[in-house]
């Protein structure tokens, strides 16, 4: 380019075209790229349900509603799995939740500085480890010891409490809708932890200073200042992790048990909406099953679409709220 | 001016130390169960693993119930499907990334594709099977290794659009300011400055999305399906460690679980390995904070 | 600018005759204080008298701040920072690990460059940090809470909007805030860590007119970049530079006649 200057004019002028041709080129290229993003979406969502259209035409508002799944009568119904999803990864979240927060405030508030990046690394390891390990270590780890030990003594102690006995109602399998939810909430803790350490590190240092300084203790600061000055991000992040809780596939598929039976008690196996089409698809014969399936497919999508939108609306209002400081 | 009371003070002080310490050791509590998680699984991994672990894994394909055999099947088709998709995936990502951070940085494109991405980066993995099931598998009549290929390529695609479109903007506005008052043209200084300063986090993308992949099942259960024998045939059912691993595993014979171990071990291993790699990559910017 | 620290003047002593009786509220005794292998301060020794405003100045870097956390032990939130010779308030050694460091802040109140609200109403911001030590009758915490709005001027300002939040004051409200916040737990020392150096001139007059006020009741400790705020409000003043204190006394001795070159060049201008 700096010869450019001694160059004839008319080969000057070939080298500027030359560069608006690539330029152009290299930009529409990078358009067209992040167009296939918005596709994908999109193509996701039409072939769902363009491959649901049967299963809902057939059974209307009630496959939401209807329990029953007989592959033989061709009468299929959601209810069963879309409560197990619901349901696991509810209690999920209610462990999994005060576990991260714990663990984010051990990171940023207590942890010796040496230990800080070691143990923030292996709680971010948990979320490399691939679903289908945690599925294969709680079906031949985690299961049997819940049946042997944990889920009689929750059986012994709620037997006589009213409300709860049905909970924990026997007989222990140890697989079953609880058995599925604890490795959730395992799964679920890195993506939690690590947001909400991040924001728990956008608190200004000054602003726990000054709280140090009335004399608050380590605890009084971060309940009345950290928390609630990170409260969207947190609430992003408790998103996020729902998200995946409920999307999770291979981990569940392990250990739910694969029952379209909605049981009170957290014990019984049940199945959720990934692990039936997980187990079933390849075996799906019949145009009413398989787009039953994939109505179930759609289901899913529609759920953890709102709640990962609500939580990247989130995250984003916090950035932005952010920036404006 | 008197000072706090001494007396009522303290009580209440005293209340508030003990709610501090309890939530301090509940915080304590939290950290050693989640290693203790991390821990417990991976000493299962390692000792269940390791026991099965023979030359044989490497040799021979998988067994029927009954005879020894190997995953030698299996990894080939995992590490051929991965490399694929990720050779699909990550052009298509890098791009994407590129127009977010570079040509379209305030666009409406750019938010609209920015929050759809976020999105399809923890959508259930599942769904993608059912899609490329719907668009592949189904019009082609038979299950395939292309297929499998094209729905662990879609899972690539987030990983690397935002981690592209992160490192890009990490690049100084005054570094591109500098390239362009030298008269370079925006092609070229996208090419030879920006891509030049992010090619660390750039390469950490990739690493991130292949490890990602390399240990998916559940889109591969209706795409490339499974294969008991030795094939190279992108267009048949193409075996792949994860669904070995989730058919031998809920299955009831011994041997079978037994490799299943070890499949897990090379499984997990392998992503380890690649996530620490990719964590290795970005630290020196990480260090220097 | 490298003009080499003078060794036999860092124990400064105050020679000049005050004529009110003075009490040492806090005594700083050969205090030495290390960021890892980094010595920031090198043995300070200097006294805070008791309802008066003593100002530290000297060019940035010169461990002022430092000087001023190590008072309140803020330096403990951060692993690798130590602290070792003496600071006695009131006699007891406040550096000594013993100390138990909740209470200790609670006596010394202290005030950030930046306004710092909590992120909750006014009203709470400062009930807040009383509920942290008294249990308050409802009636009795809002005569607390306007008793301190009141000493800061702030009362008139907010008083029909006490449960919005503190963000939505303006900068200077915001911090007369915070003082007002530090203020009602009735500590003993106040220290002000260049508290105005994010206002307009004329939130800072407005908080430059409250430390007078308030050194009726408080003892005051005040690091400021700013000389004239230093010769307005400071009773004392302390010159630092390098870690090294090289100059204490009243504002008008090391105003007017200081002992030390390094302080007349830096008063005067002539570096910093």
């Amino acid at each position: 380019m700096t010869t450019a200057v001694v160059e004839p004019a008319s080969e000057t002028s070939s080298i500027l075209r030359r560069n608006r041709l690539m330029d152009a080129l290299l930009r529409s290229l990078t358009r067209a790229a992040a167009i296939i993003v918005l596709i994908m979406l999109g193509g996701v969502i039409i072939s769902l349900v363009d491959g649901a259209l049967p299963a809902l035409k057939t059974f209307g508002f009630s496959f939401v509603t209807t329990e029953s799944w007989n592959p033989v009568t061709e009468k299929f119904g959601a209810a069963a799995p879309i409560y197990g999803t619901l349901v696991t990864a509810f209690i999920a979240m209610l462990i999994g939740v005060p576990i991260s927060i714990g663990i984010a405030i051990f990171i940023t508030e207590l942890c010796p500085r040496p230990l800080k990046r070691p143990i923030s690394t292996a709680i971010e390891l948990l979320a490399g480890i691939p679903s289908i390990i945690y599925g294969i270590w709680g079906l031949f780890v985690l299961a049997p010891l819940l049946q042997a030990y944990v889920q009689p003594a929750l059986i012994g102690t709620f037997e006589n409490v009213p409300m709860l006995n049905n909970l924990f109602a026997g007989p222990p399998y140890g697989i079953g809708v609880l058995t599925a939810a604890l490795i959730l909430s395992i799964m679920v803790l890195p993506f939690i932890t690590s947001i909400t350490r991040d924001v728990f590190e956008t608190v200004p240092a000054m602003l726990k200073e000054s709280a140090y300084g009335l004399g608050c203790t380590t605890w009084e600061v971060v309940r009345y200042i950290v928390l609630p000055y990170s409260r969207t991000g947190i609430i992003g992040g408790i998103m996020l992790g729902l998200g995946r809780a409920l999307g999770e596939t291979m981990a569940v598929t392990f250990v739910i048990g694969n029952a379209h039976k909605i049981h009170a008690s957290l014990l019984a196996p049940g199945t959720t909406i990934s692990a039936s089409i997980a187990n079933e698809f390849t075996e799906a014969d019949g145009v009413m099953y398989t787009s039953s399936l994939i109505a179930l497919g759609l289901i899913l999508f529609i759920i953890t679409f709102i709640v990962l939108a609500a939580a990247r609306l989130l995250l984003l209002r916090m950035q932005k709220a952010e920036g404006r400081h | 001016m008197t000072a706090i009371t001494p007396s009522a003070s303290l009580k209440l002080y005293a209340r508030r130390r003990r709610a501090h310490k309890i939530a301090m050791v509940l915080s304590n509590l939290a950290t050693l169960l989640g290693l203790i998680a991390l821990v417990w699984i991976l000493a299962t991994l390692l000792i269940k693993g390791f026991g099965g672990l023979s030359l044989a894994v490497f040799t021979q394909s998988t067994p029927p119930p009954g005879e020894d055999g190997g995953l030698i099947n299996a990894i080939y088709g995992s590490v051929i499907q991965t490399a694929v998709a990720t050779l699909i995936g990550t052009p298509v990502g890098i791009l994407a990334g590129t127009y977010m951070a570079e040509y379209g940085r305030n666009s409406k494109l750019t938010t609209a594709v920015r929050f759809i991405n976020d999105i399809l980066l923890s959508a259930p993995s599942i769904v993608v099977g059912l899609f490329v099931y719907e668009m592949m598998v189904q019009p082609m009549g038979h299950f395939s290794a292309w297929a499998g290929c094209v729905a662990l390529a879609i899972l690539v695609l987030p990983v690397v659009v935002r981690t592209t479109e992160d490192m890009l903007l990490l690049v100084p506005d005054s570094l591109r300011e500098a390239a362009s008052a030298l008269g370079a043209p925006r092609w070229m200084v996208i090419q030879k400055v920006c891509y030049r300063a992010a090619r660390a986090g750039l390469v950490t993308g990739m690493l991130l999305a292949v490890a990602r992949i390399s240990g998916e099942t559940a889109p591969l259960l209706f795409t490339s399906l499974n294969n008991q024998f030795w094939s190279t045939n992108m267009n048949a059912s193409m075996a792949n460690l994860p669904v070995v691993i989730f058919q031998f595993a809920t299955a009831p014979y011994e041997d079978w679980q037994r490799l299943a171990w070890v499949g897990a071990l090379l499984i997990t291993v392998a992503v380890l390995v690649l996530n620490i790699l990719a964590r290795t990559l970005s630290s020196p910017q990480s260090n220097a904070r | 600018m490298q003009t080499r620290p003078n060794v036999e003047l860092t124990k400064t002593v105050l020679t000049e005759p005050i004529a009110e009786a003075l009490r040492e509220k806090v005594t700083i005794r050969n205090l030495n204080f290390y960021y890892g292998d980094y010595q920031a301060l090198k043995g300070i020794s200097l006294p805070l008298y008791d309802r008066k405003v003593t100002a530290f100045i000297g060019p940035s870097g010169c461990g002022k701040s430092t000087l001023l956390r190590i008072l309140n032990r803020m330096y403990d939130l951060y692993p690798g920072q130590r602290a070792e010779g003496e600071v006695l308030l009131d006699g007891e050694n406040i550096v000594d690990p013993k100390t138990d460091l909740n209470l200790l802040r609670a006596r010394i109140g202290m005030v950030f460059q930046k306004p710092t609200p909590f992120p909750m109403s006014i009203y709470d911001n400062i009930a807040f940090g009383i509920r942290l030590y008294e249990k308050v009758p409802k009636s009795e915490m809002n005569d607390r809470v306007e008793d301190a709005l009141k000493r800061t001027a702030l009362w008139d300002e907010v008083k029909d909007k006490l449960h919005a939040s503190g963000l939505g004051l303006s900068g200077g409200q915001q911090q007369r805030l915070c003082i007002a916040r530090s203020v009602a737990v009735r500590p003993q020392v106040l220290l002000l860590d260049e508290p105005t150096s994010a206002l307009d001139p004329i939130s800072t007059a407005k908080i430059e007119e409250l430390i007078y006020q308030l050194k009726v009741d408080y003892t005051i400790a005040i690091v400021t970049h700013n000389m004239q705020q230093a010769a307005r409000a400071a009773d004392f003043s302390a010159f630092m530079y390098l870690g090294e204190l090289i100059e204490f006394g009243t504002t008008d001795q090391v105003f007017t006649k200081p002992r030390e070159s390094r302080t007349e060049d830096y008063i005067t201008g002539r570096f910093g």
